[in-house]
């Protein structure tokens, strides 16, 4: 009997919108073969919040900025600190130091409290729930920091054009202190709980490869682009604000592991790394904080008139806990909106490397995979004109769906 | 992986993590628990303390307000409406994003948060979650008040 | 047997059966969460989460196969309620034991999984699919380590009586520990470990719940199932985590605390030796599923084939030569 040829035929299944591995919609349309990802095809829009409308047409600049604040829940420190840098530049207001200072202790508490959450979210993707609980009540220390210093647990409301609002009087030291040194004894025990555990490794090593070429090819920023070998951090090669005080070197794996394979345990020792290195920032700057004002423009009716006679341009980068993370703003004189405002955030960059990242995993990596890579819609919901990666336009129907399933087990019985 | 059981087994024996605000276990019915609560049948388990300079629930001195508006221009989420008729303002906490903005900005110190942050209801624009008056705020910058029917003072 | 005290008695069986297999998942439950450092559930909440199974809506999605769909949930229960009956609880003999022994037993373990390999295939679901395929290829890959357990044990009892080893009576007479020396108490304790293992992977827990993982397949068998079809499924699922404990209980610890006491009435022994029989269940609960689960990550499931497919089995056919090299020596 002649055997006639047979092809196998991928099958698709959507990861997304609304799924157990993703904290924040997305939609990832995976061509599966058995259990092996083919291709991978990502679609974003389902955040969008038309904020870069409001900033540009309905709020003045000043509440452009608490806006701008909830891009992003984990990350609302860096897009208005990026803002408000862009609008610095571009109204020309000088910051005082004590400012400065202020503003990187809020990003590098930031950066901890991101990390941390980041890893449990990990954790709870390779169903290791006890690890999940154990680094969120770590985390609950820092939690309770932000609030005692800055009046809410996630959003800390702390910057405004020309300065900050709040400042770090000498009776918070000492519990800021009492922070870090928890942190720093909790470290060890944190490290060994995700680095040396045998089941954490054996679902992480060799798994999500970004090789060193591609990080570079398809400009992989953060942590990610780091786990890969790629020693670009923004605080490193652009220092802004109160960093060009302090010297703060990129994190790559090899400096505990000695090589860089860029799978998601190299990613883990990056973040792991970079939150040590954020206690010994917040611990520099504590040191060295200089005395003097807070804000450069007190009251807010001066501070809102000139930055409607205010005209030029100005770009803002900050290494968000994700990446890069780029504002471009444009003020006119006499808007009292800004005229243009466009926010870059660092996950839309790295969303273009989830293909080739994806290609040959198992559909069990596929959460925990993407989950390293830290992706944070909210943020990167923020493009207007297009909303659609690849460009690729081929929607499969239930219908076409279910033959490909219900194709997929004949052929697995056959 | 020993470092997991040795976490595990030494969690097992220690009292657990969570604050068990309100109480221990979900009631089977959360009314009647309101009531036992009310009546002092059950008390609940306190939160976690709150901080000092805890950005809660506003509350706003009416007769304090001098009407300048400048609350208004800075509320990010337009929580804030401007009532022009009487020169005051009005809050929805269903809008607010206790940025405190309007705090930092008010001339006369007529906007406080407070430590309020339970603050869940069935209707946006309950009678709790609209600020027409809190009453005096400790605190405030007391402003001349103005003579009966004369205009209202300018704005700093 | 009288067939009327059959059927009542089988009844009875699944009743009890679910009744203290709820009460052991709230148990894990609420264990498995002090080790989490959380307060937890607490511990009737498995029967508070049936009973609002049983309230809601029972959904059938458009393309499934609705027979097939709503006969898998009963023919997982009605087949886990059966493992009850060939399997000694509370210290007594199985309600069947005449009529079947432990290679009955092993088949039965199988009809459960099917169930819900039909029902997530049914379910017109890729995530349902993929969870079906997973769950088939657990289940072949344990079956390896659990046959050469149980052969390990029946050899060495088939040398001291001429009954059948495989019944679950001739077993509990012959307690294995008392049989061997060392040599071959180390390789009992082999054993013993694999068939903890395989507990686990039969309970469907971390590290081997692939088949229904929450975080990568949404669920997976069980995604489509709601109501009253759900409940079942639940049910036949604590059940089998129950009867596989008392399978551990029953091949590798099957003393009854009576004797020992000196305690004689039927009654008295009975319920002494049922109260004991739940603290073994504990025992073994505790140590396969919670302790394991509260300290394990997923494995993949390419993972887990090759654990019990070359580790686990390596593992037992080892015990298994030790018992047979202690069989030799003491010869």
């Amino acid at each position: 009997m002649i055997q006639e040829e047979t092809k196998k035929a991928t099958y698709t299944i959507p990861v997304g919108p609304i799924h157990p591995a993703l904290k924040e919609p997305v939609q990832l349309m995976l061509e599966i073969e058995g259990e092996r990802v083919v291709d991978t095809d990502v679609r974003v829009g389902q955040v969008h919040r038309s904020i870069e409308w409001l900033g540009m047409n309905r709020n003045n600049p000043v509440q452009s900025l608490y806006v701008a604040e909830r891009i992003c829940g984990i990350c609302n420190i860096c897009h208005p600190f990026c803002l408000a840098i862009a609008v610095e530049q571009a109204a020309n207001i000088t910051v005082p130091d004590r400012a400065e200072y202020i503003r990187v202790i809020a990003a590098e508490m930031e950066r901890i409290h991101s990390h941390l959450l980041w890893a449990g979210v990990a954790a709870h993707e390779i169903g290791f729930d006890t690890v999940f609980y154990r680094t969120w009540q770590v985390r609950e220390e820092i939690m309770d920091l932000i609030e005692y210093v800055f009046g809410n647990r996630v959003t800390k409301a702390v910057l405004q054009f020309g300065g900050v609002r709040r400042d770090i009087t000498a009776e918070q030291i000492p519990r800021i202190r009492k922070s870090l040194d928890y942190y720093k004894s909790v470290f060890k025990h944190l490290r060994r709980v995700f680095l040396e555990d045998k089941t954490v490794r054996m679902r992480t090593r060799n798994v999500g490869v970004l090789s060193t070429e591609d990080a570079l090819k398809l400009l992989a920023v953060g942590p990610s682009g780091r786990a890969s070998g790629v020693p670009k951090d923004v605080r490193q090669d652009q220092p802004y604000s109160a960093y060009a005080d302090l010297n703060v070197k990129a994190i790559t794996p090899d400096i505990i592991t000695g090589t860089v394979v860029g799978d998601v345990y190299d990613r883990i020792i990056v973040r792991l790394l970079e939150v040590k290195q954020a206690v010994e920032i917040i611990e520099e700057c504590i040191e060295r904080m200089p005395e003097g004002p807070i804000m450069s423009e007190p009251k807010m009716p001066r501070l809102l008139k000139l930055l409607t006679d205010a005209a030029g341009e100005g770009v803002g980068r900050v290494e968000a806990p994700r990446g890069e993370d780029i504002h471009y703003v444009r003020l006119e004189a006499g808007q009292s909106t800004l005229a243009t405002w466009k926010v870059r955030a660092p996950t839309y960059v790295n969303l273009v490397a989830v293909p080739t990242i994806l290609r040959g995993m198992q559909i069990a990596d596929v959460p925990i995979t993407f989950a390293s890579l830290d992706p944070c819609m909210s943020c990167t919901n923020r493009v207007l004109v297009t909303d659609r990666v690849t460009g690729r336009k081929s929607v499969m129907g239930y219908e076409e769906l279910h033959r490909l399933s219900v194709e997929k087990t004949k052929e697995l019985q056959r | 992986m020993w470092e997991a059981a040795r976490t595990i087994l030494k969690q097992l024996f220690q009292k657990p993590a969570t604050n068990i605000f309100p109480a221990k276990y979900a009631p089977e019915s959360t009314l009647s628990f309101l009531d036992m609560v009310a009546r002092e049948e059950v008390k609940l388990h306190p939160p976690v303390t709150i901080p000092p300079n805890f950005r809660g629930k506003i509350a706003y001195d009416r007769e304090n307000c001098s009407g300048c508006q400048q609350c208004y221009k800075v509320c990010p989420t337009r929580a804030i409406e401007w009532l022009p008729e009487e020169k005051k303002i009005k809050i929805f906490i269903s809008r607010c994003c206790f940025c405190a903005q309007c705090v930092d900005v008010c001339p006369v110190h007529t906007l406080a948060m407070t430590e309020e942050f339970l603050l869940a209801n069935y209707d946006k624009y309950a009678d709790e979650l609209v600020i027409i008056d809190s009453g005096e705020l400790p605190g405030s910058v007391k402003r001349k008040k103005p003579a009966a029917g004369a205009a209202e003072e300018p704005a700093e | 047997m009288n067939l009327v005290i059959i059927i009542f008695g089988s009844a009875l069986l699944v009743f009890i059966g679910g009744f203290f297999g709820m009460l052991y998942r709230g148990i894990d439950r609420k264990l498995v969460a002090h080790m989490q450092a959380r307060v937890g559930p607490p511990i009737v909440q498995p029967f508070r989460d049936v009973r609002k199974l049983l309230m809601k809506e029972n959904i059938i999605p458009d393309g499934a196969i609705s027979w097939l769909f709503n006969a898998a949930p009963f023919l997982a229960l009605v087949s886990t309620g059966s493992l009850l009956l060939f399997i000694p609880l509370f210290g007594q003999p199985a309600l069947l034991g005449t009529y079947g022994d432990m290679i009955l037993v092993l088949y039965l373990l199988i009809i459960p999984s099917l169930a819900f390999v039909l029902g997530g295939f049914a379910s017109s679901s890729p995530y349902a699919t993929v969870g079906a395929q997973r769950e088939m290829i657990i289940m072949m890959s344990y079956e390896a380590p659990l046959a050469v357990v149980a052969l390990g044990i029946a050899w060495r009892i088939s040398h001291v009586t001429a009954a059948n080893p495989f019944l679950m009576s001739t077993i509990a007479e012959y307690p294995i520990w008392s049989l061997l020396g060392p040599v071959g108490v180390i390789g009992a304790l082999l054993m013993l470990f694999t068939l903890i293992v395989v507990t686990v992977g039969e309970a469907a827990k971390v590290p081997f719940d692939i088949a229904e993982a929450e975080t990568e397949i949404a669920g997976g068998l069980l995604v489509e199932y709601s109501g009253r079809n759900l409940s079942l499924f639940y049910l036949s699922d604590v059940i089998k985590a129950f009867a596989m404990s008392s399978l551990v209980v029953a091949l590798f610890i099957p003393y009854n605390l009576s004797p020992l006491l000196g305690i004689t009435s039927t009654v008295g022994g009975g319920i002494i030796d049922g109260l004991f029989f739940l603290v073994k269940v504990f025992v073994v609960m505790f140590f396969s599923i919670s302790l394991i689960r509260a300290g394990m990550a997923r494995f993949k499931i390419s993972q887990a084939s090759t654990v019990y497919v070359l580790a686990m089995t390596m593992v037992a056919l080892v015990g298994m030569l030790l018992v047979w090299a202690d069989f030799v020596i003491r010869m």
